[in-house]
């Protein structure tokens, strides 16, 4: 049985995501770990916040919402979520690509079913709902 | 929740990693996702929040369903065109339950845990001799999306021809099951396969390859909420991913010698005390 060429591609785009995702998530959790690079939050004070509602959290440890971590990069403690958003980032990547197959196919209702879940991934990425 | 000077700091994602390893382990070879054990056990033992602990389980399924969706498609073993419609039935829902997880009390959000633990362990017990009943033509919808097609049998050396009913049905299914794992954190793979098995009448391999790439959408669209809302610790959901991952490579290896039926037992025996516990918790006990 052959693969469709669209699941190869997927298949493709998703591993290389994953892969840097991950490798991503991993080193900067040891950074973190190890204050190679200084923190927001130092770990020893970490028990202190990760008992609390996320409220709670947010107002005493001053912790970054949205994409407001971008701003306190190269803090180890935010370093972690470049890895958290390149896995959040891999199946929207991957609909790009199938949407480009699906257009040359003629294929409309798929071309249809990636751009919407396009939006939804790109919505709930962009932190614009609360 | 676990009074966290009970050990020094570090030593708590020490024993996060140890007890996702063996999540991992079992989550194998009884053939469910680790998210749906991670998160009422973490919960319930561990001196972690609810909210943290939920946006880790997410991220739990996610990497799962990251790194194993490539070579279920390569294996021919998951079909993209089937779960495209049902992961953006279940995305959407996975963000209207991340939304009201995050806006419950933890009160009520312990209770209902309790109560959806127990139901999935309900489910477990009363599917756990399996039994398919294949779809043979397809509804209206799915002839419209063409969602039929073949996949290789290797126990039987064959190629067998696969196709789906009740669609709409299906992606009600998967919208509102997107709804609670994204609400309690703990992915979809537990009922995603019945979904696909019982009702829309999927061969039973296909159906875990399949759930297993529609898992990485809805998740993505959760943790994306869990991000922007704060509620992600480095420390506690890193651990638990290596944990689990490297688990499930062990329990790969274990597959052949452990008989699967006795694993679900012990992943029922477990998430009855979790479910319980959660119950407990939520009753202020």
């Amino acid at each position: 049985m052959t693969m469709e060429r669209h699941e190869k591609a997927y298949a493709r785009w998703l591993a290389i995501g994953a892969r840097i995702g991950f490798a991503a998530l991993v080193a900067s959790f040891f950074i973190y770990m190890f204050g190679i690079i200084p923190p927001g939050i130092a770990v020893t004070d970490l028990p202190h916040y990760w008992g609390l509602p996320v409220a709670q959290y947010l107002a005493q440890a001053h912790a970054p919402t949205g994409w407001s971590w971008v701003h306190r990069l190269p803090q180890s403690d935010v370093l972690n979520f470049v890895g958290v958003a390149i896995l959040g980032a891999t199946s929207i990547a991957c609909y790009f690509r199938l949407i480009v197959d699906y257009i040359r196919e003629k294929d409309w209702l798929y071309v249809w079913i990636c751009l919407a879940q396009i939006v939804v991934l790109v919505v709930a990425a962009s932190g614009l709902l609360h | 929740m676990l009074d966290p000077s009970l050990l020094p700091w570090w030593a708590w994602p020490l024993l996060l990693f140890a007890v996702t390893f063996l999540l991992g382990i079992v989550a194998v070879i009884g053939g469910i996702g680790g998210g749906v054990l991670f998160v009422p056990i973490v919960a319930g033992f561990f001196p972690f929040h609810l909210d943290f602990v939920r946006g880790a389980g997410l991220l739990l399924a996610l990497s799962g369903a990251l790194s194993s969706g490539p070579g279920l498609l390569r294996g021919g073993l998951a079909s993209l065109r089937l779960a495209m419609p049902l992961a953006l039935a279940g995305s959407i829902g996975a963000i209207v339950g991340a939304f009201l997880g995050l806006a419950m009390p933890t009160r009520v959000l312990q209770l209902s845990l309790g109560i959806v633990v127990l139901a999935i362990a309900a489910l477990m017990w009363f599917t756990r001799h399996g039994g398919e009943t294949l779809a043979r033509t397809p509804d209206r919808w799915a002839a419209a999306l063409g969602l039929s097609g073949r996949y290789p049998e290797a126990s039987q050396g064959t190629i067998v021809a696969w196709t789906v009913h009740r669609t709409p049905a299906g992606l009600v299914a998967f919208a509102v099951i997107g709804v609670i794992g994204g609400m309690f954190g703990l992915g979809a793979g537990w009922a995603n396969v019945p979904a696909l098995t019982l009702l829309m009448g999927l061969p039973l391999k296909l159906a875990v390859g399949t759930s297993g790439l529609t898992m990485s959408i809805m998740n993505t669209s959760a943790a994306w909420v869990y991000l922007n809302e704060g509620a992600l610790l480095p420390i506690l959901h890193v651990p638990s991913i290596l944990g689990v991952m490297l688990g499930a490579r062990v329990g790969v290896r274990m597959l052949k010698k452990i008989d699967a039926q006795a694993a679900r037992y012990i992943i029922i025996a477990v998430l009855l005390v979790a479910g319980g516990r959660s119950l407990l918790q939520g009753f202020g006990i």
